[in-house]
């Protein structure tokens, strides 16, 4: 569960991203955040994170008020966030199961669980006749399936996707999002997509909240029409 | 525990093979700069080896005016007052005189010196043995002071330039080596930092999945401590065959009476240093580019 109670954030450039913002997202729940270049959503997500913290106000994540995270306590407190951007990040010279192994090895996982869980998430992302290949032989679509499987190998509950289908054209958009629905119903992971491409949501409504110059616009339930 | 602990020396060998030329040019440096150091230690402690026996043997010898002689016990209660004084021997002129015929090459010398016997020039001498050679010249100062006393000889003007050029030598020498270590230091963390920068996809994607700090941070430390020992390699084997090779080709004397340092386990003890010092300045370089660049920011 993420509680997010009069959050403002001012980055020490004296920039105001985020003003007193409120929002409630429950645990298995499937959220779009949208808003223009600026409109401070990355912020938001660099909270949820715990890359930035709070200037005031108190981001709860998981249970964990992310303004009092210690250092020591963060590398633990991102088990529990996946996190995907339109860039994939993919490693060029690992295969795809190396690419995804890598996010359970780096925890310290056994061998033969990395082998499962790796298997199980290629399943799931339907990339499993593709263990083998490297992310350049692999169409953009297809690696970002990859990122997602990495961001989810290590069963978070919260997965943030930023702008996840940003170099994709339509149809491969929509099958990422369908993937992110199955990993939100399969899975139950809570799923945060930050984009401000509207047309995806207008072909999977979910709730969707708007930030614009740091304030939240609105907050609107599933089928709300924008 | 063992398995992470294998994965960091996996990781950390990737690294060196994946800038294999900037780990080799950093490597080299702190190779010149151990071959330096071993240099200097080689030499350096076989002199101060040798100025531990110039030092051991140095002793002041003080000559009592003319007359005093009777009161010789006297003169060393007031000599072995001095700070620095390990002990006192007295010798009369006629102890003097044998010490003198004793000393000559010759049985002719020896024969023609004995008809003086009667005539002896000697005085009586109190030969003062130091604790250190550090002081020396105090010594002498307060035994000059003495008024019985009517003059003070020891080694000599030699000796105290002798003691000053080592001193120098050992300052200099100490000056360069720092100097040399600082310079590999910022070679190795050059080269971290660059691996740091190549491998930013890798750090980002540990971070986010939650892998602690130091676990980001050990393949680099350990990539720094494998260019610090390679880079030790050949100077161990530098030092340990040339030690050798001048000790056998110089019959293990440095020269008049002074000897070489025997090379077992002298020269292990070097190369141990040697190879202790690169990994030292290779975790240094490392250390110092990883807490700079893979600092947790937020």
């Amino acid at each position: 569960m993420i509680s997010i109670k009069d959050v403002s954030k001012t980055y020490k450039n004296g920039t105001h991203a985020l003003y007193n913002i409120n929002l409630e997202i429950k645990d298995r729940e499937f959220v779009y955040i949208v808003g223009s270049t600026g409109s401070g959503k990355s912020t938001l997500i660099k909270i949820l994170n715990g890359e930035e913290v709070p200037t005031s106000g108190e981001a709860l994540v998981n249970g964990v008020n992310v303004g009092k995270l210690r250092f020591s306590k963060v590398p633990l407190y991102r088990r529990g966030i996946g996190v995907v951007f339109q860039d994939y990040r993919l490693l060029p010279k690992r295969t795809v199961f190396e690419n995804v192994a890598y996010a359970l090895e780096v925890v310290d996982a056994k061998k033969k669980d990395i082998r499962v869980r790796v298997r199980e998430v290629l399943r799931l992302v339907d990339l499993e006749d593709k263990a083998t290949s490297f992310p350049d032989e692999l169409s953009g679509g297809q690696q970002q399936r990859v990122a997602i499987a990495r961001a989810i190998a290590n069963r978070p509950k919260i997965l943030i996707a930023d702008e996840p289908t940003g170099n994709l054209d339509p149809k491969k958009s929509d099958e990422i999002i369908q993937l992110l629905e199955k990993i939100n119903q399969e899975e139950e992971t809570t799923i945060l997509i930050v984009t401000h491409d509207t047309q995806i949501v207008r072909h999977h409504p979910k709730r969707m909240v708007m930030i614009e110059s740091g304030h939240i616009v609105a907050d609107l339930n599933k089928g709300a029409k924008i | 525990m063992f398995r992470r602990f294998a994965r960091h020396i996996k990781e950390g060998f990737f690294g060196v093979f994946r800038h294999l030329g900037m780990a080799l040019s950093s490597a080299s440096a702190v190779m010149i700069t151990l071959i330096l150091i071993g240099l200097f230690l080689l030499v350096t402690l076989n002199l101060y080896d040798m100025t531990r026996t110039i030092e051991s043997s140095i002793s002041i010898s003080a000559l009592i005016r003319e007359g005093e002689e009777v009161n010789h016990e006297r003169i060393e209660e007031q000599i072995l007052a001095i700070d620095g004084v390990a002990s006192v021997d007295y010798r009369s002129p006629e102890e003097e005189f044998d010490y003198y015929i004793e000393t000559q090459g010759s049985d002719e010398l020896r024969e023609f010196y004995n008809i003086y016997r009667d005539d002896n020039p000697f005085r009586g001498n109190i030969l003062v043995e130091l604790e250190s050679g550090d002081d020396l010249e105090y010594v002498r100062d307060r035994i000059e002071d003495i008024a019985t006393i009517d003059e003070v000889a020891d080694g000599g003007a030699n000796t105290y330039t002798l003691l000053e050029v080592l001193d120098s030598v050992r300052l200099f020498g100490g000056i360069l080596v720092a100097a040399l270590c600082l310079l590999a230091i910022y070679l190795v963390y050059n080269t971290i930092k660059i691996t740091i920068a190549s491998r930013a996809d890798e750090i980002w994607i540990m971070r986010n999945v939650g892998a602690k700090n130091g676990y980001v941070r050990a393949p680099f430390l350990v990539e720094g401590v494998i260019i610090g020992f390679m880079g030790s390699i050949i100077p161990m084997i530098v030092a340990i065959i040339a030690y050798y090779y001048v000790y056998d080709h110089m019959d293990g004397v440095l020269f008049a009476a002074f000897y070489l340092i025997e090379p077992m386990p002298f020269i292990f003890y070097i190369a141990g240093i040697l190879g202790l010092t690169g990994i030292v300045v290779g975790f240094l370089g490392s250390y110092i580019s990883v807490c700079k660049y893979l600092r947790l920011k937020r």
